[in-house]
C-alpha cells in the first residue's frame, strides 16, 4: 500500500535523515517537508498526506499546536510524534493533542519504520526509553 | 583519494541525514560512525579519518571532551563541532578543545559542505557569530579569545569531566567504573574530589553543574497551550 507523508521538523538534517529512513521503504513516498507548525498545517491541507511525521519543538507554531489545529481539519490525517522528549507527561500531552503514535528521536532509525506502519493502519504506537532521566538523589 | 569522514552523534536519523548531505559531495566518504564520544575516539583512531564531524550533546562523553581527546591522541585530527547553540561559552570551549570547524546543527544542511571544504583546504570555518567574537576577543585583549567569563569546568581534570557527564546522566558509580573500566573504588575517590572541589553536596548540584558547562544537554518542553495564534516554541 502507497502512504504518502509529509515530514515536519525545523532542522533540515532532520528532515533528511527522516526522509531518507522512510523512503527506503517499498510504496512509502515523502510527499513534502516542513519546518514549523504553521507550514505544516499549509502542507497537510494542500498534499492531503495519510500521514504527518511531526517534531514537538519548532519556531512559529510547535508540533502539539499544529497537532489540536490539524485534528478538526484534517480528522483523516494520522500523526505522529518524533521528539527528543523522552517523557511520559510529554507522550501523553501529544496523544491528547490527537497523535496516533509518539516515537522518541534517538531511536527513530529503531522504531520510526513500525510506528508507521501502524498509524497508518489507525493502530497506537508509543515508545519511549526505559530510563529516561537522570535519578535525583 | 577519497576524503574520509567519521560521523559521532547520538541520534542515528542526524547520522543518516548528515551521510545522505556528505556522500552527494564526489570525491567525499563517509567511512565510519559512531553514537558516543568515547566510541568516536576509538574509530578514529582505528580509521584515522581526514575529517571528524562530532555532535557536542552527546552521551557518555560529550563532543567536546571528544574533541579535546582525540587532538591529545593526535593533533592532527581535524574536528568540526556541531552544536544546537552558538553561546559564547559554547564557542570558547570548542575553539579551547581545538576545533577547526564549529557548524549550527540547524545550519548543516547550508554549512557543513562548506566547513568540510574549508578543512580539506587546510582552512577553519565558524559561524559568522564565532568569527565576531573570536575578532572581539583578539581586539579588546590582543588574544584570539576573551577569557572574561571563562567556565569553571577546566577546574576538573578530563578525567573528573568524564565522571562528571556519567554521574550526572544518571549512571551509579559501579556503572560509571565498568564504562570507564575503572575500580567502582577509584570512580568513588573521583565523586568525592569532584564535590569537594566544587563545594557540592548532591547529585542534583552536579546535574546542574553539568547543564551549565555543556557537559549535558537538555531539550525543554515547549510552553503550554496557548491562546489561537503561533507562537515561539
Amino acid at each position: 500500500m502507497t502512504i504518502r507523508i509529509l515530514v515536519v521538523d525545523d532542522h533540515p538534517i532532520v528532515r533528511q535523515g527522516l526522509k531518507t529512513l522512510l523512503e527506503g521503504h517499498s510504496g512509502w513516498q515523502v510527499v513534502g517537508e516542513a519546518s514549523d507548525g504553521a507550514e505544516a498545517v499549509e502542507k497537510a491541507r494542500d498534499l492531503n498526506p495519510d500521514v504527518m511525521v511531526l517534531d514537538v519543538t519548532m519556531p512559529r507554531m510547535n508540533g502539539l499546536e499544529a497537532c489540536r489545529l490539524l485534528r478538526s481539519q484534517a480528522p483523516e490525517l494520522e500523526i505522529l510524534f518524533v521528539t527528543q522528549h523522552d517523557s511520559p507527561q510529554m507522550m501523553r500531552e501529544a496523544l491528547e493533542a490527537g497523535a496516533r503514535g509518539y516515537v522518541v528521536k534517538s531511536n527513530a532509525a529503531r522504531d520510526l519504520l513500525a510506528a508507521v506502519e501502524a498509524v497508518s493502519q489507525h493502530r497506537v504506537f508509543t515508545a519511549l526509553n526505559e530510563r529516561s532521566f537522570p535519578q535525583l538523589t | 583519494m577519497k576524503l574520509r569522514i567519521l560521523l559521532a552523534d547520538d541520534h542515528e536519523i542526524v547520522r543518516r541525514g548528515l551521510r545522505a548531505l556528505l556522500e552527494k559531495h564526489e570525491g567525499w566518504e563517509v567511512c565510519g560512525e559512531a553514537s558516543d564520544g568515547r566510541e568516536a575516539v576509538e574509530k578514529a583512531l582505528q580509521l584515522n579519518p581526514d575529517v571528524v564531524i562530532v555532535d557536542i550533546g552527546m552521551p557518555n562523553l560529550n563532543g567536546l571532551d571528544t574533541t579535546r581527546q582525540l587532538l591529545q591522541h593526535d593533533p592532527h585530527f581535524k574536528v568540526i563541532v556541531l552544536t544546537i547553540t552558538d553561546s559564547d561559552q559554547v564557542i570558547r570551549e570548542a575553539l579551547d578543545a581545538g576545533a577547526r570547524g564549529f557548524v549550527l546543527k540547524s545550519d548543516a544542511a547550508r554549512d557543513l559542505v562548506s566547513a568540510v571544504e574549508a578543512l580539506q583546504n587546510k582552512r577553519m570555518f565558524f559561524t559568522p557569530r564565532v568569527n565576531d567574537l573570536v575578532l572581539a576577543g583578539f581586539l579588546e585583549k590582543g588574544q584570539t579569545v576573551s577569557r572574561n567569563e571563562a567556565p569553571k569546568l577546566p577546574t576538573l581534570t578530563a578525567r573528573e569531566r568524564e565522571i562528571t557527564q556519567l554521574l550526572a546522566e544518571g549512571n551509579s558509580s559501579k556503572e560509571v567504573a565498568s564504562l570507564l573500566n575503572l575500580s567502582t573504588k577509584t570512580v568513588e575517590t573521583h565523586r568525592s574530589n569532584i564535590m569537594r572541589k566544587l563545594s557540592f553536596h548532591s547529585i542534583r548540584d552536579l546535574v546542574v553543574y553539568a547543564i551549565k558547562n555543556n557537559l549535558i544537554q537538555i531539550e525543554l518542553p515547549p510552553p503550554p497551550k496557548t491562546p489561537a495564534g503561533p507562537t515561539a516554541a
